[in-house]
């Protein structure tokens, strides 16, 4: 219904209308006429148009994610090995729970959640004090950005020699008198370092994020805190933060879906997924299970709960959003 | 009015055309075809195994003029993933390389028993053991991989040990190792155990002097006694060597590949447990501590009654994809890509034992020369026996035990858990 009343023929002759009432009466007799001359076949494909043009955008959306992800989701519930093709219910979905490796890979995800607010605060306050010019601001920026070009490759490669037991760090640390640590090698500490270094290769972009917040922000605020003398701290806590408070979600779900979806490059070259299976995340552990041990259903299983994780996720930001959305 | 919309359903079609084109067209690639063999390996890009591909193209040419044989190189960190997808849709190429031993059992259901092609090579290579499951052969042999204890000389020259006479029994030999970490600071292992792959190399490296040769056998054959006393042992001895502070630091954030190799190369450690062919082998150390000073020694007897012996297994191997419309070319090029001329040819270029044990080494070394001479007394590495699950998950426990996180007994009971259920 909607459609029709804003179907393009409509449009010029209300405007017409509404430009110059001496032509407006004969212009919309003019439409009205040329609405009765033509066939019905032609309002049939005026009707049919706006579904053929978004056709192409449905069809990929349907035929390259949706069908292959129901593909997915349908072979999770099949057996592997022996059992490949029939159909075993939840059995995967079971295995998954039991097996203390994918616990551990969602635990993970939970301390990718705990840790986020550091991912967010690092390029936020570095970004505060490139705007309010410390010396040096401009060498900074362009520093700063360096690592995110880099592939998480080269960067994981990078950290694999200082992070190495006998490598610089543990020199260094050793140097003034502090005994070594197995920063990729003790299971306590591996995971925070791979998620120290992602942080620290990726901060960049989100520091280019929060320049740009910046250059909306209004400076007559600033002076007044200023002049109304404030501290740093408060000059931070009462202006910049709420005057950034888009951006800062804007980071925040950026940083989020960028912990969960590309950590593997960085944790296959540094830690493998070890030690002792400490390192894992679902995608690791989706493409050990399809890759290394053969069970490309169990690895579809762990995909689907993947999805739905981020799924979750998702929504919850874009709740998050909207009514943020909603109070400005 | 018309116009615009037969455009756009023209642009759909079009779109939707495309879509599907570039959807299958991926298949293109899979064989199967009459007069054209397919087959994926990880070798075939290497320089180093250009020659040797050569020459059995050439050995197959020779029996079946019409087929033509395409070689497709797959980078080896996706091989199995691709294979399995491969393998999944049922178009997969009609010969395929593997590793032996689980990665080949894994999915032996896809592959096409060669015994009755083969039977003639049986006698001239070497190795089958580690393609066979239940009886039947599936893949043709090509290298020998194994595990030997490699030493540096020079460092025991250095310590006043005479390099020719390595210890025979395990308590002399950690006396010879720390004689030597006291003389040059070089500690007695080095051992990589990030991948968990530290774990495989020092159970089936050293397991001949621990457990008794029956129960070495029966290992073999799939009767495994996890809580036995040789077996606990191994693990034991594991910890204990670690906890000794006979590795080198870091085990378990040192990669096998190929930091480990680099301790050793670098004379920073003694010994290491590395491989027969391909890389971390002879012929690698040879290039940093001259072929002179690199030696080969068998396991230390750990428990008395042992009989020492060198572990090894066929490498990598060529099998026949069910799929294929005629086995037996296929299995044809199997057998030209185990011929004597092309293995000499993969074993001079690429530094690998090749099967064919009628090659002459005597040119390459002393290592080489000890290692080929024990192949014969030589029985299947115990690791390559288990499945994939089994040592991704003996990895993880042996980087427990390092740190101390698991018991011995605990760790064997998971293992004996993991090894019954498949």
């Amino acid at each position: 219904m909607s459609l029709r009343s804003s179907s393009p023929p409509a449009r010029p002759a209300d405007a017409a209308g509404a430009d110059g009432p001496p032509t407006g009466h004969r212009g919309a007799r003019r439409a009205a006429a040329a609405r009765s001359r033509r066939p019905s076949g032609g309002r049939r494909t005026e009707r049919l148009a706006p579904y053929v043009l978004v056709a192409p955008a449905v069809l990929i959306i349907v035929v390259l994610r949706l069908w292959p992800l129901l593909l997915g989701v349908n072979f999770s519930f099949t057996g592997d090995g022996e059992r490949n093709g029939t159909t075993v219910g939840l059995d995967n979905y079971r295995d998954l729970l039991e097996d203390p490796l994918f616990r551990g890979a969602l635990r993970n995800v939970g301390l990718l959640v705990l840790l986020l607010p550091i991912a967010v605060a690092i390029p936020g306050l570095l970004a505060t004090f490139i705007y309010l010019r410390v010396p040096g601001h401009r060498f900074f920026r362009g520093v700063y950005f360096f690592p995110a070009v880099l592939s998480p490759v080269i960067v994981g490669a990078i950290f694999n020699l200082l992070l190495a037991f006998d490598g610089p760090l543990n020199a260094v640390l050793g140097g003034i008198g502090i005994g070594p640590v197995d920063w990729l090698g003790d299971p306590r500490v591996a995971m925070v370092t791979v998620v120290a270094v992602h942080i620290w290769a990726t901060f960049g972009m989100a520091l280019v994020v929060f320049l740009a917040g910046f250059a909306t922000l209004d400076g007559a605020l600033l002076d007044a805190a200023r002049v109304d003398g404030a501290s740093l701290a408060q000059t931070i806590r009462h202006v910049i933060i709420p005057g950034l408070s888009r951006t800062i979600q804007f980071v925040f779900v950026t940083t989020m879906i960028g912990m969960l979806t590309s950590m593997f490059g960085l944790l296959y070259i540094m830690t493998s997924g070890g030690p002792e299976g400490s390192t894992y995340l679902p995608e690791y552990y989706i493409w050990i299970q399809q890759g290394q041990m053969n069970r490309p259903a169990l690895a579809s299983a762990a995909s689907t709960v993947l999805f739905l994780i981020m799924l979750v996720v998702g929504l919850l930001q874009l709740s998050l959003l909207r009514r943020s959305g909603r109070t400005e | 009015m018309k116009q615009w919309a037969r455009w756009s359903v023209v642009v759909v079609a079009g779109l939707a055309l495309v879509g599907c084109g570039s959807a299958s067209e991926s298949d293109s690639s899979s064989g199967g075809s009459d007069g054209k063999l397919v087959v994926w390996d990880w070798k075939s890009g290497d320089p180093s195994a250009a020659s040797y591909i050569e020459r059995a193209k050439a050995d197959f040419a020779k029996k079946h003029p019409g087929v033509t044989v395409e070689f497709v190189a797959q980078p080896f960190e996706q091989y199995y993933t691709l294979l399995g997808a491969a393998i999944q849709a049922g178009k997969g190429p009609d010969v395929m390389l593997f590793n032996g031993g689980g990665q080949i059992r894994d999915r032996v259901d896809s592959l096409v028993p060669l015994d009755e092609y083969v039977g003639d090579d049986k006698q001239r290579l070497a190795g089958w053991e580690a393609f066979t499951k239940d009886g039947k052969t599936y893949a043709a042999p090509v290298t020998l991989q194994g595990h030997p204890i490699y030493y540096n000389k020079s460092l025991y020259q250095k310590a006043g040990l005479d390099p020719e006479r390595p210890a025979a029994n395990w308590n002399e030999f950690v006396a010879n190792c720390q004689a030597i970490t006291r003389a040059t600071g070089a500690k007695c292992f080095a051992q990589g155990n990030k991948e968990g792959i530290g774990i495989q190399f020092f159970l089936s490296g050293l397991a001949s002097g621990v457990l008794s040769p029956q129960e070495y056998d029966d290992w073999i054959a799939g009767k495994r006694n996890w809580t036995s006393p040789g077996v606990k042992r191994v693990f034991s001895l594991w910890k204990e060597v670690n906890d000794q502070g006979l590795n080198n630091d870091g085990a378990n954030s040192t990669a096998m590949f190929n930091d480990a190799f680099a301790v050793f190369q670098s004379g920073k450690a003694s010994h290491v447990i590395g491989l027969m062919s391909d890389i971390g082998h002879w012929k690698d150390f040879a290039e940093f501590l001259d072929a002179r000073n690199v030696g080969v020694m068998t396991s230390p007897v750990v428990t008395a009654g042992t009989t020492p012996s060198l572990p090894y297994d066929g490498g990598i191997g060529y099998a026949v994809a069910k799929w294929t419309k005629d086995p037996k070319v296929a299995a044809d090029l199997v057998r030209s890509l185990t011929s004597t001329d092309a293995l000499k040819v993969f074993y001079a270029e690429a530094g690998a034992i090749a099967s064919d044990t009628t090659i002459d080494v005597s040119s390459a070394g002393p290592a080489v020369a000890t290692i080929v001479s024990e192949i014969k007394d030589g029985k299947p590495a115990l690791h390559v026996a288990l499945s994939s699950k089994t040592l991704d998950l003996m990895g993880r426990l042996s980087q427990q035990l390092l740190s101390g996180s698991v018991t011995v007994d605990k760790a064997v009971d998971e293992l004996a858990k993991s090894d019954q259920a498949g």
